[in-house]
């Protein structure tokens, strides 16, 4: 892996990304319409209404149209106007991406997911190269899609790879700081901070090491809290001194009050449900959302790599407003298992229910809201199919880690049919 | 060629004169093609004193208390049904102060110190008159309500003091039907109750068979610079009948092409052949009724208690041509206004108009139709919605100055919380100027918005907009239609959702009202039939997720040769081999009692 061919695949991605947005005027507008790129809570048209609104004096938490993170409104208003020179939005959102990209490289190279500090996996030596999975993230569909659909869970996204990066390079700090702004623009990273630290106290460095695992987690979690509490002030400052933000941005995501169709499972179930069952499966869902956490950092404390990739694509499936985007960055991380996959079960099915449901996804959309000739059920279905397809790979890649580790007790085994009782 | 305001400086000075007073007047304009316009005016006046010590005599006391009761100081309420068709009729009665957007439309000045107590009387004053006017005003709730900053100016004269512990709040329903159970309460309100003057002709048959029709109810304070200050309230009603479809039922019901013969032919089209082929000129005849005809009954007498100097029926038409009143009414000519004639009645007697078929059909255009011309408004809005499917859409408003000077004018919005609004994507543009020139800045002045919040309050949006002479401008902006929650439909979801007129007040050069039609916003649909359904599959695919992931985690790997034989299938197989070995002994048993002492014998070695 030269320089080279690093700076080839980067430029490569950039220059895609630049002439599909350059060429096509009107495929970033396109995408940024698609309820599969666009949720409420990332979409770039509420983005420019609010940065409308701000710039305009009028508080954008007033209104009901965003409920993005405050500090998203100062960044872009220094953007020029997006109309006139769309270019330094794309080229923004492109050096977003490549710096995932990058992050996603000095991850895979650390070769954390063959081997942790407690646990090395027979099959370590077919690990993934870095550069691989940087193209693997960068040429991904749903990656360009929504990079050119300039959501801004791509910040989110940059955000939670550099986490993992920093934690895994030994800096505890950094990783905090940056898991902190990804929990601030999107509130669900907030789940990834056990594992997370867990990450970063098994890869300190020598040099400032803190044996006691509870004091480095209390220190961490200080550090998250801290630099949460000040994004926080900084936005209540921002925002003309008022918590107005907290309930338009995070409260939508607790209560989901607004009932856009995502890819998810939650639109269309909270418009079905009886309304004096609502405030009770909030609770259940998010509490679903919330138990996968302690069991796999538990059950999974030697490969807190592994932990973080699974939640990731759990998050993809079950939380409150996903989107492709969510599934972007979990493929992304499934890359680096490529010495999984020989035990991975059901890879075609998973793979093949997946394409299935993104390219019926948009036709029965078009069904429903266009042509008329279907109804709810119609984008229903496919996004019931579209989020087992994905939770059919998360589990299969929890069985894969299993397996592995397991193997390690019982090198017979390896190639045998196995049963789980 | 005057409009129907210019006469009303003759009525308004003897009104403010004494405290306690009533008239009412009607006015009957025939407009082209068959429209003919009652507007109905009743007024009454009581002193604020009288008021006060609720000494009511010719306002109602329903209303009166009502209004002190919500504090109440100015009331506009307004019930509209139909379109003024400005194209052919030309300037709105009244300016368009008297009309509201279809549906019901409310507003008032409230005394309330803060916003919470202005809301807490508005509700109590929506409940109290949705109660006496039989119509839904009690689901005016606060996504149907706004706070107006620019388009609405009180129109009574209050003291600077009281103004500023007032607030303004307007409501709409443009879903509301309104119908014969609303004027019933309307016409209790008259002095007269609608037995005699002109309310005796308001008829809810023909009142909501019109093709426009818009009954105001006005309060207001009113303080001449000398005497005490009186409380006016002014009812009116606007109709427009067609003089066609109003005189059917007395002499064909049904209604049926006439007879070849009848037809009265335009003999100058090139395709005209007699008795072949024929261009009706019907509508170029001009009209010819009566006022039993169009009303279905005629007039009894004037209310007692009107000013006898204000004469009772106004007719607008030129002087040529004739009409003829019933005995003992007299006729008023004005020397400043020959287009006009006014009729005094004698109480108690019946009265009826005659306006006969114009003689000799003249040449040019308004004056063949034997009518007086319509004036020109001073601008023509419209408003549609744009783009195509459930998700996206526009709404493009096209607002026209057909005069020679600029016209400037509040453009004012309240729409539904479920339409959100992008009001980045607003823009106004000049026709023949390309769609991509931003014109925006130069015809939108000022921009006051509140935006929606959901389920709480709707978008509250006002432009100060400015014209230049006999241009066109397309004023644009984008939404999105939310999905609700299956709850929040009304039972005919498809029909879609109402969403109020725009309400434009001018300002130069002269102020009047104008409102757009209401528009129909169809919003994306969920399937009503399945909540059960839905929530047995989500909750299905969350339980297989979550039950799948479970397994793997807290259940032991063991090679497939090492499980016990715990499983199903083992347990399955176990149970049939059993099964069939119980079966070969029940068969050994029944296969006959020889075998049995075989068997013992065996024992028995």
């Amino acid at each position: 892996m030269t320089l080279q061919s690093k700076v080839g695949v980067f430029a490569g991605a950039a220059l895609l990304r630049l002439v599909l947005s350059t060429a096509f005027p009107s495929l970033p507008d396109l995408l940024t319409g698609r309820v599969e790129i666009s949720t409420p809570v990332t979409s770039f048209k509420r983005l420019q209404e609010g940065l409308f609104l701000y710039s305009h004096n009028v508080w954008p938490y007033d209104g009901g149209v965003f409920h993005q993170a405050p500090l998203l409104l100062p960044l872009f208003s220094l953007l020029p106007d997006v109309e006139a020179w769309p270019i330094f939005t794309s080229l923004l959102y492109i050096l977003v991406d490549l710096l995932s990209a990058y992050a996603l490289l000095v991850i895979a190279d650390s070769g954390e997911a063959g081997q942790s500090k407690h646990f090395a996996s027979p099959r370590r030596a077919k690990r993934s190269s870095g550069l691989l999975v940087a193209a693997a993230f960068l040429f991904n569909p749903y990656t360009i899609a929504t990079c050119i659909g300039r959501s801004t869970s791509v910040f989110t996204n940059c955000a939670i790879l550099f986490a993992i990066a920093k934690a895994l390079s030994g800096s505890p700090f950094n990783a905090m700081v940056a898991i902190s702004f990804a929990s601030y623009l999107s509130m669900y990273p907030l789940l990834l901070l056990p594992p997370l630290v867990l990450l970063a106290y098994d890869r300190q460095s020598e040099k400032r090491r803190v044996d006691s695992a509870i004091q480095f987690s209390i220190r961490a979690i200080l550090i998250a809290a801290v630099c949460i509490s000040l994004l926080l002030a900084m936005s209540f400052a921002l925002t003309g001194n008022s918590w107005d933000f907290l309930a338009r941005t995070y409260g939508i995501q607790l209560t989901l009050s607004d009932l856009t169709p995502t890819v998810g499972l939650w639109w269309y179930f909270f418009i079905e449900i009886f309304d004096s069952f609502r405030a009770f499966f909030l609770a259940v869902f998010w509490l679903h959302l919330v138990i996968y956490v302690g069991g796999l950092s538990i059950r999974l404390r030697t490969q807190p790599l592994a932990v973080l990739t699974i939640l990731l694509g759990i998050f993809a499936v079950f939380k409150p407003y996903p989107s492709i985007a969510d599934t972007s960055l979990f493929l992304a991380m499934l890359a680096l298992f490529r010495h999984l996959y020989p035990i991975m079960r059901y890879t075609y099915v998973a793979s093949a229910t997946m394409l299935y449901a993104t390219f019926l996804g948009p036709a029965f959309y078009h069904l429903w809201i266009y042509a008329g000739s279907g109804n709810a059920n119609f984008f229903y279905a496919i996004t019931l199919v579209w989020s087992l397809g994905q939770s059919l790979f998360v589990s299969d890649l929890t069985f894969a880690v299993l397996r592995d580790e397991w193997e390690v007790e019982r090198p017979e085994m390896v190639g045998k049919e196995i049963r789980q009782i | 060629m005057r409009s129907l305001l210019s006469f009303l400086p003759l009525i308004i000075p003897s009104v403010l004169v004494s405290a306690t007073e009533y008239h009412e007047q009607l006015n009957l304009r025939p407009l082209p093609l068959s429209a003919l316009l009652a507007s109905f005016n009743f007024r009454a006046n009581t002193s604020i004193a009288d008021f006060e010590a609720q000494n009511f005599r010719l306002f109602p006391r329903s209303l009166g208390q009502i209004l002190q009761y919500a504090g109440t100081r100015e009331l506009h309420l307004r019930f509209t049904l139909g379109r003024w068709d400005a194209e052919s009729w030309g300037t709105r009665p009244w300016d368009g102060t008297k009309e509201g957007g279809t549906g019901v439309e409310l507003w008032a000045w409230l005394d309330a110190e803060t916003d919470q107590e202005a809301d807490e009387k508005w509700l109590t004053l929506t409940n109290a008159l949705s109660g006496l006017f039989c119509a839904s005003l009690n689901f005016i709730d606060g996504t149907r309500t706004i706070r107006p900053v620019v388009s609405f100016q009180p129109e009574g004269d209050h003291p600077n003091t009281t103004l500023d512990n007032t607030r303004l709040l307007h409501g709409v329903l443009p879903h509301e039907v309104v119908c014969t159970e609303n004027l019933t309460p309307f016409l209790k309100m008259l002095p007269c109750k609608g037995k005699a003057g002109i309310a005796s002709l308001l008829d809810g048959h023909k009142l909501f068979d019109a093709s426009f029709q818009s009954m105001a109810i006005d309060v207001r304070p009113i303080c001449p610079s000398e005497g005490e200050c009186v409380l006016q309230l002014e009812q009116t009603v606007d109709m427009v009948l067609d003089v066609d479809r109003s005189k059917r039922p007395h002499d064909n019901p049904i209604p049926r092409p006439p007879p070849g013969r009848d037809l009265i032919c335009d003999t100058s089209k090139p395709y005209h052949k007699p008795d072949d082929s024929c261009f009706p000129v019907d509508h170029l005849r001009g009209q010819e009724w009566t006022l039993s005809q169009i009303f279905g009954r005629t007039m009894k007498g004037t209310c007692p208690l009107t000013d006898s100097e204000t004469p009772p029926v106004c007719v607008h038409i030129p002087s040529t041509r004739d009409i003829f009143s019933s005995e003992g009414a007299h006729e008023i000519k004005y020397p400043n206004n020959d287009s006009l004639r006014c009729y005094h009645i004698e109480q108690e007697k019946e009265f009826t108009l005659i306006l006969t078929k114009p003689e000799v059909p003249a040449d040019g255009e308004a004056a063949s139709l034997g009518i007086v011309k319509p004036e020109t408004p001073v601008l023509y809005a419209e408003r549609s919605f744009t783009g195509h499917g459930q998700e996206h859409g526009g709404v493009q408003a096209i607002l026209t100055n057909p005069g020679d000077d600029t016209v400037e004018f509040v453009y004012m919005e309240s729409l539904p919380w479920f339409m959100r609004v992008y009001l980045h994507t607003l823009s106004a543009r000049i026709s023949g100027s390309s769609p991509n020139t931003n014109t925006t800045t130069e015809i939108v002045k000022q921009i006051y918005y509140r935006p929606a919040l959901d389920r709480a309050r709707g978008t509250q949006l006002e432009l100060l907009v400015s014209i230049p002479p006999h241009c066109t401008v397309f004023l644009t902006y984008d939404f999105e239609k939310s999905i609700l929650r299956y709850t929040e439909y009304p039972p005919d979801a498809n029909r879609g959702f109402d969403v109020a007129a725009a309400v434009i007040t001018t300002l130069e050069p002269k102020a009047m009202n104008i409102r757009t039609t209401s528009l129909l916003l169809y919003l994306p649909t969920p399937d009503f039939s399945m909540p059960y359904n839905v929530i047995i599959f989500t909750s299905t695919t969350i339980a297989l997720a979550f039950g799948g992931l479970y397994n793997i985690l807290v259940r032991r790997m063991v090679g497939a040769n090492e499980a016990p034989s715990g499983a199903l299938k083992d347990k399955v197989l176990g149970f049939v081999a059993k099964l069939k070995k119980k079966k070969t002994a029940v068969a050994a048993v029944a296969a006959g009692g020889s075998v049995t002492p075989a068997t013992g014998k065996t024992g028995a070695k």
